[in-house]
């Protein structure tokens, strides 16, 4: 089998791929896993991947995630790091079969947009040094309203506007509004717009027929919802949407031989 | 000892060596302090707001901290207005300010006065000047010849390409001495092998605040072999008129001015991709979109803030761009 590791900011994901295409599919806390299976040496993450348990059934392992550059991957013999964006097209491209569209993804902490042609990224954009528009932003949120994710995902109708997607202030504004006697749905509606006027340039500037959403925000159905009908553009959600980097990672590492 | 003069970016540094004193170009003398970071914390510790460019902070407490440091020449015009509240901050920390402007359009009279004006707070003569144009000439040229080793013949690496050329802003207060250094690297490059890179950069905007940005890059196959204004700061034009050189330098100048140089260059360079530096918070940030229009390949806009380490961030951006290059 061929692993690929997704470590991201609130969790990591890993993706098995074995030679019949069948996926199994992993995922941690990060913090909780860097605690029992990660260590610094010379200043480079190491991650034991004997100590998980899958060392031996593991022929090569790819990862990628913030800062992939320091991590170093022990237990496996043959490992190597790839850039996020790279393990995002590649699983994009893999669990969609499109060779053509955009990719928008949001994780915990950041957001990616590329322009992919030919299975091939041509142009891409990030966000950059600030956690708005993230998943992050999406936690603090429902943390105030005092609802699930789900119900957070369920509302596009009726917007309350809001101006602030940043994690911290958007609270504020938020807590205004709630005091100004707004509903919960409006307001739910209110966060996942915000989310999408934060993205809307960066899916404009590199716009394609489709749009291909990964990433955890992705389960957000209203977000989905609300690009497809502002946009009038058609928005996939491959399967594992979280796990879409990792996936890619394993692939890169099924064709490395 | 020689009287010091900072500067807060290059001027007719030609004034300043004719008038026997010694030029310290202060973005150099506060990126090279053993804390940079700490000098812009003292700035912030003084009243500087948070988000303002880190340049700017830096120069202002580095002035502080140097005590030698009593004139300086403060470019009013053809830089940021952030210059203007620190000559002012500077000013009521006791340092004499002489401001010189960049006339926005060019124009070779109003450049020759700002010019003149300068000389004659410095007290010094065309003859003199003209003179120490000569002397400074000779030394570029070498920096010329290490300009073109990095893109002709792949001899020099893309930090030194900067380093270099970047130092003839104030050639380190010593000409004679930084052209033994030059001459010394140019020795070196020709006694090694080439540097083949799978891919050839070039870095446009202000100098990065970060100093791995170049070794980063080589480690992955990417090499820097067109550093704009660094480049600018070696005044590559073969003028003997003074006044007509800081007419065709490039960087206080507009931006449409500017992309003539980049165009010209990225065709002989023969570039894959092009990175745009800009620093939080700068107005050049907007001319970004401009720069995308107008420029016919890959291109990545680079935000640094503080110095002196590519973040984990802005690392992942320069891998996924090596990527798309690729």
């Amino acid at each position: 089998m061929d692993a690929g590791i997704d470590l991201g900011s609130r969790n990591v994901k890993i993706a098995f791929l074995s030679k019949t295409g069948q996926l199994d599919l992993h995922k941690f806390d990060t913090v909780a896993f860097y605690r029992k299976y990660g260590r610094l040496e010379n200043g480079q993450l190491v991650v034991n991947f004997a100590d998980l348990g899958w060392g031996d059934l593991t022929r090569s392992v790819v990862s990628t995630g913030y800062g992939q550059q320091t991590i170093n991957v022990q237990g496996v013999k043959n490992t190597k790091s790839v850039s996020e964006i790279k393990a995002h097209v590649t699983g994009a491209v893999h669990l969609t079969g499109l060779n053509d569209f955009t990719l928008l993804d949001l994780g915990g902490q950041d957001s990616k947009v590329a322009k992919i042609r030919a299975a091939r990224m041509v142009d891409f954009e990030t966000n950059d040094r600030c956690a708005a528009s993230t998943g992050r932003y999406l936690e603090n949120m429902i943390a105030v309203l005092d609802i699930t994710m789900a119900e957070l995902s369920s509302h596009y109708d009726q917007p309350v506007e809001l101006s602030s997607t940043c994690a911290i202030f958007g609270e504020t504004e938020l807590i205004g509004k709630l005091v100004a006697g707004h509903p919960v749905a409006a307001l739910a509606a209110g966060v996942n717009y915000t989310i999408f006027k934060r993205i809307k340039p960066l899916l404009l500037k590199l716009a394609s027929p489709v749009i291909v959403f990964t990433g955890g925000v992705a389960q957000n159905q209203a977000l989905k919802q609300i690009i497809s009908k502002e946009l009038n553009i058609e928005v996939i959600v491959p399967e594992y949407p979280q796990y879409v980097g990792a996936i890619g990672c394993a692939v890169i590492a099924n064709k490395s031989k | 000892m020689q009287e010091k003069v900072g500067i807060t970016t290059t001027i007719p540094v030609e004034v300043i060596y004719a008038a026997k004193m010694v030029p310290v170009d202060l973005n150099n003398l506060f990126i090279k302090d053993d804390h940079p970071q700490a000098l812009v914390e003292e700035a912030e510790l003084k009243g500087y707001p948070r988000n303002i460019c880190t340049w700017i902070k830096g120069i202002y407490a580095a002035v502080l901290k140097n005590k030698d440091i009593n004139t300086l020449i403060a470019v009013t015009q053809g830089d940021c207005s952030n210059t203007h509240a620190l000559m002012e901050t500077l000013q009521l920390a006791g340092v004499r300010v002489i401001p010189f402007g960049y006339p926005f359009d060019r124009d070779y009279d109003l450049l020759k006065l700002q010019i003149e004006k300068l000389m004659a707070a410095l007290g010094v003569t065309w003859q003199q000047v003209d003179e120490t144009k000569k002397r400074l000439d000779l030394v570029r040229q070498q920096v010329w010849q290490l300009d073109q080793l990095t893109w002709q013949q792949d001899r020099i690496t893309g930090w030194d390409n900067h380093l270099y050329q970047i130092s003839c802003s104030d050639f380190n207060g010593d000409p004679e001495k930084f052209g033994q250094a030059v001459a010394a690297c140019l020795a070196k490059a020709l006694d090694r092998p080439q540097i083949n890179t799978e891919l050839r950069l070039g870095y446009i905007g202000v100098p990065p605040i970060m100093d791995d940005l170049y070794d980063y890059l080589e480690e992955r196959g990417a090499r820097v072999v067109y550093n704009e204004t660094q480049r600018q700061f070696t005044m590559p034009f073969n003028t003997s008129d003074l006044v007509e050189q800081y007419r065709l330098y490039s960087y206080p100048y507009g931006i449409f001015y500017r992309l003539l140089d980049i165009k010209k260059q990225i065709a002989l360079r023969q570039l894959d991709g092009i990175i745009h530096y800009a620093q939080s918070f700068c107005y050049r940030q907007i001319e970004d979109l401009i720069i995308r229009q107008q420029l016919n390949l890959p291109l990545l806009t680079l935000e640094g803030d503080k110095p002196n380490k590519l973040d984990a961030r802005t690392r992942m951006r320069l891998d996924a761009f090596l990527d798309m290059l690729r």
